[in-house]
């Protein structure tokens, strides 16, 4: 259709790119979206994002579905009686002046705002807002957050998270990272994996309990006992001691720490075989530099701080410090910097709401409902709050128990700034802008609300931005002495929107000289499994679904899990052995019971798992959220135990012990491959001996 | 059984080669060919605004791309914009007062886009290029425009309302596909357009 | 080929499986011949690609009772294998291949459709015309890779609830029920590029264009282009490697990794993979 008004650049038939940022996940990958007559249609990467390199991974190619999902909520919804209704914004508003507004009469103290991650200027927001309130009570709650990695690092390195150069490493040593699949920002790790495979060839050695996607890729997969990780770490250092070379450069501190872990003490409690400890140190001696890292299925224990200390001890030991591990640049805007959510927060806010103290909470990128273990209790304990607030895409669980429900902007509809708590050169500053109008008129952004809520009691001082665009304007102009932009203001707005990057050199962080090795107390007795409970339980990290939020995305659904192929569903991934000395088949379903409840969920024969352990993806199991997610599969949130990492009151996230008991009934496991496993003697996928291969020689 | 159908198949070459000589023949649906397999007359399309090509493309020796500007650069010729009518309308007052002036001027206070009818209209499944036959025709050999435009849309500067007048069937474009074409006036060398299924249909 | 010709020669036809020689190998490209190069070493197998196929080639999401049926779309799939030799444990890893259309200089897929929706394009690809298909399956049937996929219902009415169809991909047709597809290597992305190269009096340039896939690839596994310009790296890659598009059987140094699948069969497919690479000393 002609329209009335030019549309800038708009060609009917050719598409245009304009670069973003991505908020499926936390990594803040800048990204293009690619408009055609006015709507975004595809996401990819943007190349001047150092983040991203100009790649994208599956689940920011879905957030378009996240856009044009069916099911987002589209107007304001408010609860009358027990269920939601629609309601104009003026309305909403008007509802939510009432009872948070100058005239409630509400103290700071009495109100909550749960946020997921956030950074950037949205965030300055959203504290400026709390400030006017005098509140302090901004909770950041991830349910899968790195809180846990961040405090062993301080301990180790005296920073939150060192820069990882696994383009420089010769040989890395992943202790259940799975850091091409989750975490701090796999689209770059990729890129760096790639440049780590290349000549010279790296070797890449994964210890876990349950094979991840990057331990799919190890050159060596060894299994261990979950929790164990630490001590064999410990038994590692102990053997690379004996090589003349280190036992000069440590100090007696490790010595001693390490003395009492011999090979076959380390195997006793690791449950791996004291000829791979000697072999593993022979290998890290060999190899230098090398890098040892830690992740998830490291610290979602009891002792997760100092498992993932002992861990990080190696670098030290190897001096990796200074070659592969290195400091971040220290942001110079520390006001932007991110909030990466804590569980120990949550828990603080849910033990406030279950005494009574709050009288309205906002909640805004969480689904605490949903992401909450039960023993917490945390549906009842937020229906105790007279004034609930949910601003979201979708309704999720949590938008469901709210009062006020208010549809927000997607991701790719709305204004922003974020910074990723993973840089990997200097400070990048993404940018994010919308890729078309909005979708539905109803729908407001983030950005906007935020603003209209501080001006409730500082409208003198926000008076001259009437929207968050303009207010984002101001703030990212002032970074122009930053970067030493010449040219005006208006030039560097637009110049910033359309590279979608800002990028800021600033001074390394420096990494503290020594440590104390005094937290370190693993335990050295043999880990005595509950007769009760024989199992441990891991609730796996799926690359695209990470906490769920995302799970009602098609091509998210039927994207099949890297190593089960599994679609559309939830499995219990359990050792052949284990199963076959149990009678258990793939597909027989399994009650899955911990002392906090039971999951019926079917198995799925795992070669890559602990046969003491099984595991359960985390994301499906959705009661709410929409037609795709609703009713796939089930949710281990549920059943963790409450267990708490000791130093940071974090869940433990591995800590729980299940029974499992085959039930008689069996259904087809869906999933992608075929009848066999193997290539039944084809040449489909060849393998090359390291040795062999002149990777030199390639092109 | 092979022969009678055969002979069907003879039939109708045959009846499509004598019946070639008849100039314009009224046209089925879109992609429905005459006889002659080219020029089919497609029916009369009543237009929000009787948009007279003629004044413009004829009287006024207007280039066709002066309107639509997508022709040179993509797939979609363009349906232009109302901004780009008003850009020369609103400083021509000699017409200002005539009923298809007024109803222009209407939808322009209204904010409201003009609802054209497409008149010729392609399968979703081909995709027909614009800017490859106008660089070629227009741009490299430098024929004049309203021939290049008129190999596919016939002589739309003398019409009002334009009105489909080629059969825009597959046999139609392959015809002319497979006719070789001079490279350029001073290279003489020649050159057919392509011929295979997935650089038209998607 | 004339029908006297087909008479004449019909038990020839009949009787003769594919050999070398009977199709034109020398069969020259004058200007582009689409070829990939896959290094197996470095895909960790994530499924980028298939998602990016998902969102560029307006691929239907099928459910879980159609997907338990086979009748999932993925145009590339990632296929996952273990180590015939694995004890208890898969010490070495997983390997993962993506598997799409090969895009065979000698298809069996083309021989065998009854109508010619399936045929060579001067690009050396293998199109697939979705208006001509009529649905025998033989393609398919035929097809040694498992690529090629059938609309066994009609998705446009089901699998794109609204508003999700407003994502779709207008440069590509949306198939419905009783019709082949597989993968185009992004045919309306490489006629783009061509189309804008020749506008410029230029042929397309290496890196200009790639297929989404090889766009979205975290670790750029994937490398596209054109293999008659000697120069593409894509090109340099074939031959560092020692893989000659029109031989089978190809004999190469040890320690060359480059290699096609199914060689033997002689499909002589457009995709080579760069042999997986483990340490076994770690």
């Amino acid at each position: 259709m002609p329209n009335v008004h030019p549309e800038d650049f708009v060609v009917p038939g050719l598409s245009v790119f304009y670069a973003s940022t991505c908020t499926q996940c936390g990594s803040a990958c800048g990204v293009m979206g690619r408009v055609r007559e006015g709507r975004v249609l595809k996401m990819e990467g943007n190349p001047e994002s150092k983040i991203s390199g100009g790649k994208i991974c599956g689940l920011g190619q879905a957030a378009v579905q996240v856009q044009y999902n069916p099911d987002r909520l589209t107007q304001p919804m408010m609860k009358v009686g027990s269920s939601l209704q629609p309601v104009s914004w003026d309305k909403a508003m008007a509802m939510l002046e009432e009872k948070t507004g100058p005239k409630s009469g509400i103290n700071g103290d009495e109100f909550a705002f749960v946020t997921g991650a956030m950074s950037g200027h949205l965030k300055v927001l959203a504290q400026n807002y709390l400030d006017s309130l005098g509140s302090k009570n901004h909770f950041v709650y991830e349910a899968l957050s790195p809180a846990v990695g961040f405090a062993a690092n301080k301990q180790v390195y005296g920073v939150d998270m060192p820069r990882l150069r696994f383009d420089k490493a010769k040989l890395v040593v992943s202790f259940g990272s799975d850091f091409l699949g989750t975490g701090a920002s796999p689209v770059h790790f990729a890129a760096e994996y790639a440049k780590f495979r290349k000549a010279p060839r790296g070797t890449l050695i994964q210890i876990e309990p349950k094979m991840t996607m990057t331990g799919a890729n190890a050159d060596r997969w060894i299994p261990i006992i979950p929790g164990t990780e630490g001590v064999f770490a410990l038994g590692v250092a102990n053997q690379l001691l004996k090589h003349g070379d280190f036992s000069k450069t440590v100090s007696v501190d490790i010595v001693n720490l390490v003395g009492k872990y011999d090979p076959d003490t380390v195997s006793g409690i690791t449950g791996v075989s004291s000829d791979l400890i000697g072999h593993l140190a022979g290998l890290l001696w060999e190899k230098s530099p090398s890098l040892v890292i830690s992740g998830a299925s490291v610290e979602g224990h009891v002792h997760g701080v100092q498992n993932a200390s002992a861990i990080q001890i190696l670098n030290r030991i190897l001096g990796n410090v200074g070659k592969t591990v290195d400091g971040q640049a220290q942001s110079p805007f520390p006001q932007l910097a991110p909030a990466t959510g804590s569980f120990a927060s949550l828990k603080a806010m849910n033990d406030g709401m279950g005494a009574g103290t709050y009288k309205a909470v906002f909640i805004y990128g969480a689904n605490p409902v949903f992401t909450t273990p039960s023993f917490m209790g945390f549906r009842d304990n937020l229906r105790k709050v007279p004034f609930k607030v949910a601003f979201v895409n979708a309704i999720d669980e949590t938008a469901e128990e709210c009062d006020l429900v208010l549809p927000i902007y997607t991701a790719v509809e709305d204004f922003g700034s974020h910074i990723a708590w993973y840089q990997p050169e200097g400070v990048e500053i993404t940018m994010q802008q919308p890729l078309m109008e909005k979708l539905y008129s109803d729908t407001r952004s983030m950005g906007d609300i935020m603003l209209d809520l501080v001006k409730q009691r500082r409208a003198d001082e926000y008076k001259n931005w009437p929207d968050f665009r303009s207010y984002l304007k101001t703030a990212v102009v002032n970074i122009k002495p930053a970067v030493k932009y010449t040219d005006t203001d208006e030039h560097f707005w637009y110049d910033t929107l359309s590279r979608g990057v800002i990028h800021v050199d600033a001074p390394q962080q420096q990494i503290a000289e020594s440590f104390s090795t005094e937290m370190l107390d693993l335990p050295t007795t043999i880990n005595s499994p509950d007769p009760k409970f024989p199992f441990y339980l891991i609730p796996s990290e799926r690359h695209y679904f990470r906490d769920g939020r995302h799970a009602n995305c098609g091509w998210l659904q039927e994207s099949p899990d890297p190593l089960t192929t599994v679609v559309w569903d939830s499995w219990a991934e359990i050792h052949p052995k284990t199963a076959e000395s149990m009678g258990i088949k793939e597909g027989d379903y399994l009650e899955i019971s911990s002392q906090n409840g039971t999951l019926k969920v079917k198995a799925y024969l795992f070669p890559g798992i602990h046969p003491d352990a099984i595991s359960i993806p985390l994301g499906q199991g959705h009661e709410s959220l929409g037609r795709f997610a609703k009713g796939v599969g089930v949710n281990p949130f549920r059943i963790l135990n409450p267990v708490f990492e000791k130093d940071t009151g974090e869940l433990a996230m591995y800590g729980t012990r299940v029974s499992v008991k085959k039930t008689a009934e069996s259904e087809i496991v869906v999933k992608d491959e075929g009848p066999v496993s193997t290539q039944m003697g084809r040449k489909l996928v060849v393998t090359l001996p390291a040795d062999v291969a002149q990777l030199s020689k390639e092109i | 059984m092979i022969h009678r159908l055969l002979a069907a198949l003879c039939f109708a070459f045959l009846f499509g080669a004598a019946a070639g000589a008849e100039p314009f023949v009224q046209g089925g649906p879109i992609g429905s060919q005459t006889p002659d397999g080219y020029n089919a007359l497609g029916p009369v399309v009543k237009q929000p605004i009787e948009f007279p090509h003629y004044r413009h493309a004829r009287d006024m020796g207007i280039n066709c791309m002066y309107c639509h500007t997508g022709a040179r650069r993509g797939y979609v010729s363009v349906i232009p914009r109302i901004d780009k009518c008003i850009g020369c309308h609103q400083n021509i007052e000699s017409v200002r007062n005539k009923p298809r002036i007024k109803k222009l001027f209407e939808y322009w206070d209204k904010k409201e886009p003009i609802p054209w009818k497409k008149v010729n209209d392609l399968p979703d499944y081909v995709r027909f290029n614009h800017e490859r036959h106008i660089q070629r025709f227009y741009f490299r050999q430098n024929r004049p425009v309203r021939e290049v435009c008129g190999y596919c849309h016939g002589d739309v500067a003398n019409m009002t309302v334009d009105r489909r007048v080629k059969a825009l069937s597959m046999g139609w474009c392959i015809s002319c596909h497979q006719k070789d074409h001079k490279e350029s006036d001073t290279n003489l060398k020649t050159s057919h357009g392509p011929g295979e299924c997935w650089q038209c249909h998607k | 080929m004339s029908i006297t010709n087909l008479l004449n020669n019909w038990s020839f036809y009949r009787k003769k499986r594919p050999y070398q020689g009977q199709y034109d190998l020398n069969r020259q490209y004058s200007e582009y011949k689409w070829a990939m190069a896959l290094d197996l070493d470095i895909c960790t197998g994530c499924n980028a690609c298939t998602t990016a196929c998902y969102a560029e080639n307006n691929l239907p999401v099928v459910g879980k009772e159609r997907f338990k049926h086979g009748h999932v779309m993925h145009w590339i799939r990632i296929e996952r294998y273990w180590d015939e030799k694995m004890g208890e444990f898969p010490e070495q890893g997983a390997s993962f291949l993506p598997m799409m259309c090969q895009q065979c200089e000698e298809a069996p897929c083309e021989t065998v459709c009854p109508v010619g929706a399936t045929s060579h394009t001067n690009d050396g690809l293998n199109s697939q015309n979705y208006h001509r298909c009529v649905g025998s399956r033989y393609c398919s049937v035929n097809c040694p890779y498992k690529v090629r996929y059938f609309n066994f219902w009609n998705y446009p009415s089901t699998a794109w609830p609204a508003p999700l169809p407003d994502q779709l991909n207008p440069d590509v047709t949306v198939r419905t029920k009783g019709i082949m597809e597989k993968c185009t290597f992004c045919v309306q992305r490489l006629n783009e590029a061509k189309s804008r190269a020749r506008t410029e009096y230029r042929l397309v340039r290496d890196g200009e264009v790639v297929p989404a896939c090889v766009q979205a690839c975290p670790t750029s596994a994937i490398t596209f282009g054109n293999i008659v310009d000697p120069k593409s790296k894509v090109a340099m890659m074939w031959k560092n490697q020692q893989v000659d598009l029109y031989k089978d059987m190809q004999e190469k140094d040890n320690s060359v990794r480059g290699y096609r699948i199914l060689e033997d069969l002689r499909p002589f497919p457009s995709v080579m993979y760069l042999e997986r690479v483990r340490d076994m000393e770690a």
